[in-house]
């Protein structure tokens, strides 16, 4: 049997899978202080009764690392860099104590300035001055060569011993300096924390009898097992949306072109699967208002919930971007969206004379009648979601290309259906359905369609190889792996090494069952001419095992 | 209240580096021309920057290339697709900009264009079609903007875009470049400043070879936004050419990335598009990354390259003397314009006309041209071009191309017109296609002499 529980900002919801059936589902509110009671009390009322044995599999969402982030609560971090040539990074306001250091590689990983040793010392006095433990250390293109961060980080480990650094090269590989920045200091500064917090629920999910691997949720729709997870915290961010997707993902399992709408209290989560494949952000994840490298669903929050505060203001109706409380039928102080559904269809929620009662108020504002108000508040609700929906199709037909055959060749597509996740989905998605001109879903399972998505999401793994045969190097975007090769490299030379890189990474990661379904995403070669003659190739080779659910899944009953 | 619109804090950038073109594997103009450009930009971070903003190229319609060109045989004979998009980024920003999206905005885009003159028999200095105008002709159109000026750039003489404008007084055209006599194209003199009745708005600074940061800063103080606060245009265009560099293959200066960024800054175009450069890894990363940092209004005292020196970018004492000249020469040009365009009336009375020869390096083509002009009381006047080549493998083909400007007069516009149906109604056996571009109607028609066929954009 597989557990999957997702810790959402309001509820966490887990459910008990079995041969494609949910055997149970809980719900708990969200104790943002005491996450691990919070997860422990659903698994707990989870497997309430089942052999603790049978549990083959758990995989955990949660907002730690997100909250500690967005709150500010990580533990107080250095970053040193070595910018390099390029934007004056004195004069931008980046993250609090930074020390910027003399020294430049190019983006061929050549050396072109020493690294200032005496820099790095002087920054490392005031570091250890502050009495700051972590550091970050990040290098412009040291993803090309890790020269300088290895240094930087030998010369302050050697004068304190004390300091836990965390290298830029380590943490990611792509191109974005200042993404690469950010990654590294958020890694630094969430690491220990995260790292007792999965100990402890490790541990206390083994006490319970349960011998089965752990594993989170990562942003892109992927799961990693915990004891991996410690090195890269950051990747465990934003794990909601991803598995609200992924829940509508394996609840449909076809090659269909589907908008995921999530509706919650607050906030409405968009994301789409294109052909059958969830879309990716161009861009990593923003976390804290900074940009990361990363990579995340492309999912757009709107406030907008079921719980969205309705108002008039004199000329029309408004719906959120507050919410007071639940909805009036629930007990709740005003009207809502869920109210306007609830009377429209003649209280299928029960409670029908509160809602026409909170509706009434505005209404009388308005000068309309309750049923009147309650239209105008789902067309509302309608016009705000497909606003934002055809708005980020648009963004992404408009996404930069760089070749002629992806300009030649526009991406177009046309929406198959929505897909609605959350317990108020019913309520508004087959209206939106019929205003896009698509199909539509919502699911028995839809209300704990994230807590499946968890369950049966299956691990992930991406790396770009980038090789330069006139350097004789190669590096890997992923735990800084670098090594050397000859000069009379190929494409399926180069394509090879990727692959077995990953299938490595992907024994060591515990997912190597997953390694031969990996498929190559990116392949690009360049040939260096100097003087008239080819004296080098650079290749670019991405490869990734790509989100997509566990074998043992075949669809839901 | 329009007072209080809000004005547009970014700069727009198309970049296009057309990954999968090139015109031969090891030509200057392949695939990885922009790779470290690439790879300079994307890991500093440019996009995610608030003042960018960054679109996706379009194709560019025949009928934009129509209204500038006459291609032979076709458009879709000299351009690929890559000549489309390549066209389509510099209209996007041109249509972010007027649009107020954005501030400014720089096409970075390849294949470049500035070689390529008004018949287009095949590729010159790497080009075949030439964005800037074809730009500066959609702006006109479809924003009804008048006067427009372009400052070139690029280490050699943007021959083409005078040529497009040579007749035409509303377009501006500056161009500073290394000495014709010792660097392709082998033009742009100073005594190359336009046709009889758009005299003095062609301008043309040869630089002596070696000229550094310094002297060319001495021409854009002195020369350049002088003659451009004159002439007050409601755009400004740069046609950015990179290969002034001092790491240049194909040129002899010595600009640097630094200068380039103060250029930007200087200048203040309201448009840039990418023109030559290729110094791939030395000085295309640099100096795109200061383009753009300047046009941003981001702060590029930290950008140099990694050998950069400022000390080695001080002008001669007998280069600057020769830039003096030059710029005092020029100056007195454009100031009496008026007088020279009115001399030019005196000497010739219904029509100019002058003999041309052409090459084509890339390839191989000989042309001949006998152009017409007709000295218009009341407008720039239509033109005519008798167009011969030969080419490579001893083909010719022969055309005749009237063109009527965009401010053409009825007379003008009727004379052409008639001209064309005459020609055509009876079609001479030595041409192999006749065109009319009429702007004030913005239609464009070509005729195929041997299959009695017309197509119109």
């Amino acid at each position: 049997m597989l557990v999957g529980i997702d810790v959402g900002g309001t509820f966490t919801d887990g459910v008990l899978l079995a041969g494609g059936e949910i055997v149970s589902s809980a719900k708990h509110p969200t104790d943002e202080a005491r996450l691990q009671e919070t997860i422990l009390a659903v698994l707990d009322e989870l497997i309430k009764g089942v052999e603790a044995a049978s549990i083959e599999r758990v995989v955990l969402s949660t907002t730690l690392v997100t909250n500690l982030l967005a709150t500010g609560r990580g533990e107080e971090t250095a970053l040193l860099l070595i910018p390099g040539p390029g934007l004056n990074l004195h004069r931008m306001e980046l993250v609090p104590n930074t020390y910027i250091v003399d020294g430049a590689i190019d983006f061929r990983g050549r050396m072109t300035k020493p690294l200032n040793n005496a820099e790095v010392e002087e920054a490392g006095e005031k570091i250890a001055a502050q009495g700051i433990r972590k550091v970050a250390v990040v290098g412009k293109f040291s993803q090309r060569n890790n020269r300088h961060e290895l240094q930087a980080g030998e010369i302050l480990k050697k004068k304190h011993p004390g300091f836990d650094i965390v290298l830029g090269h380590q943490v990611s590989g792509q191109l974005n300096f200042l993404r690469r920045a950010v990654t590294t200091y958020y890694t630094a500064m969430t690491q220990d924390r995260w790292q007792r917090f999965a100990r402890e629920v490790e541990k206390a999910i083994t006490e319970r009898g349960v011998d089965a691997p752990v594993e989170i949720l990562k942003a892109d729709g992927g799961t990693m097992l915990l004891p991996v997870s410690e090195r890269y915290p950051c990747e465990t961010v934003f794990s909601g949306p991803a598995a609200s997707a992924m829940g509508a993902f394996a609840l449909t399992m076809d090659q269909q072109t589907s908008v995921i709408v999530d509706i919650g209290g607050t906030t409405s989560d968009l994301a789409f699967i294109l052909e059958g494949k969830p879309l990716y952000a161009s861009k990593g994840a923003v976390i804290g208002g900074k940009y990361t490298h990363v990579r995340s669903f492309a999912v757009r929050s709107i406030a907008l919930g079921g719980d969205s505060t309705v108002r008039w203001n004199g000329e029309k109706v408004t719906v959120g971007p507050d919410r007071q409380g639940v909805a009036a039928c629930f007990g709740g102080p005003g009207p809502t969206p869920t109210d306007a559904f609830n009377l429209l269809g003649n209280g299928p929620l029960g409670g029908v004379e509160y809602s026409r009662a909170a509706l009434a108020r505005v209404a009388g504002e308005a000068g309309l009648s309750p049923e009147a108000l309650a239209g105008a508040v789902v067309e509302q609700v309608v016009d705000q979601l497909t606003w934002n929906i055809k708005d980020m199709f648009k963004s992404w037909e408009q996404e930069p290309a760089y070749k002629v055959w992806e300009i030649v060749n526009k991406r177009k597509v046309t929406l198959d259906r929505v897909i609605g996740i959350g317990a108020a989905a019913g309520a508004f998605i087959p209206a939106l359905a019929s205003r896009l001109n698509c199909g539509s879903l919502v699911h028995k399972y839809s209300p704990v369609a994230n807590a499946l998505g968890a369950c049966v999401a299956r691990p992930t793994l991406s790396l770009v190889l980038h090789a330069d045969t006139q350097q004789g190097t190669y590096a890997l975007n992923q735990d800084g792996i670098t090594g050397s090769i000859s000069n009379r490299l190929q494409m399926e030379d180069v394509k090879k090494l990727a692959r077995e890189h990953l299938v490595r990474m992907a024994h060591e990661r515990g997912m190597g069952k997953y390694a031969d379904q990996c498929e190559y995403f990116l392949e690009e070669q360049f040939n260096v001419i100097r003087s008239w003659s080819t004296v080098g190739r650079l290749f670019d080779v991405g490869i990734q095992i790509a989100p997509g659910v566990i074998e043992e899944f075949k669809g839901v009953k | 209240m329009r007072g209080t619109e809000l004005r547009p804090t970014q700069t727009g950038i198309v970049f296009f580096p057309a990954f999968d073109w090139a015109i031969s594997p090891t030509h200057p103009e392949r695939e990885e021309r922009l790779l470290y450009t690439r790879d300079q930009l994307f890991e500093e971070g440019v996009m995610d920057l608030p003042q960018i903003r960054e679109y996706q190229p379009r194709l560019v319609e025949l009928k934009d290339i129509a209204r500038v060109h006459f291609c032979v045989p076709s458009i879709e004979a000299q351009i690929t697709e890559a000549h489309r998009i390549s066209a389509g980024g510099a209209l996007v920003i041109a249509d972010a900009v007027m649009n107020k999206e954005v501030r400014n905005g720089f096409a970075l885009v390849r294949p470049p264009g500035h070689h390529s003159m008004r018949v287009s028999h095949g590729n010159r200095g790497f080009c075949n079609i030439n964005n800037e105008p074809i730009m500066i002709e959609y702006l006109r159109k479809k924003y009804g903007l008048k006067k427009i000026a372009i400052v070139d750039t690029d280490v050699h003489h943007g021959d083409g875009t005078q040529d497009i404008f040579w007749h035409d007084p509303d377009i501006l055209f500056i161009s500073f470049h290394q000495d014709g006599r010792t660097l392709y194209p082998g033009s742009g003199f100073t005594n190359e400043i336009g046709g009889p009745l758009a005299l003095g708005t062609t301008l043309n600074v040869p630089l002596p070879p070696g000229t550094t940061d310094a002297g060319i800063h001495y021409v854009l103080d002195n020369l350049v936004i002088p003659v451009l606060e004159k002439f007050e245009p409601e755009l400004v265009v740069n046609s950015a050419g990179q290969d002034n560099h001092y790491t240049d293959p194909l040129a002899n200066m010595r600009f640097s990335a630094r200068g380039y960024a103060t250029l930007n800054e200087k200048l203040a175009p309201d448009i840039a598009v990418l023109e030559g450069g290729y110094s791939v890894e030395t000085a295309l990363p640099y100096v795109n990354m200061g383009i753009i940092m300047a046009m941003a209004g981001i702060d590029y005292s930290n950008l140099y390259e990694p050998d950069y020196q400022a000390s080695k970018f001080k002008e001669s004492p007998e280069r600057m003397q020769r830039l003096e000249q030059i710029v005092k020469e020029l100056t007195t040009v454009f100031d009496n314009r008026d007088a020279l365009v009115a001399a030019a009336r005196q000497k010739y009375e219904k029509f100019y006309s002058r003999h041309r020869s052409i090459f084509y390096d890339t390839d191989y083509i000989h042309e001949d041209q006998q152009e017409t002009l007709r000295m218009c009381p009341d407008c720039p006047g239509y033109w005519t071009i008798d167009s011969q080549a030969v080419h490579q493998m001893g083909d010719n083909s022969r055309v005749y191309c009237i063109s009527v400007p965009l401010r053409g007069c009825p007379d003008c516009q009727r004379d052409a017109t008639e001209l064309y149906e005459k020609m055509t109604a009876n079609p001479d056996r030595r041409f192999d296609f006749i065109y009319l571009q009429d702007r004030v109607d913005d239609v464009y028609r070509q005729y195929d002499c041997r299959l009695k066929r017309e197509r119109v954009f």
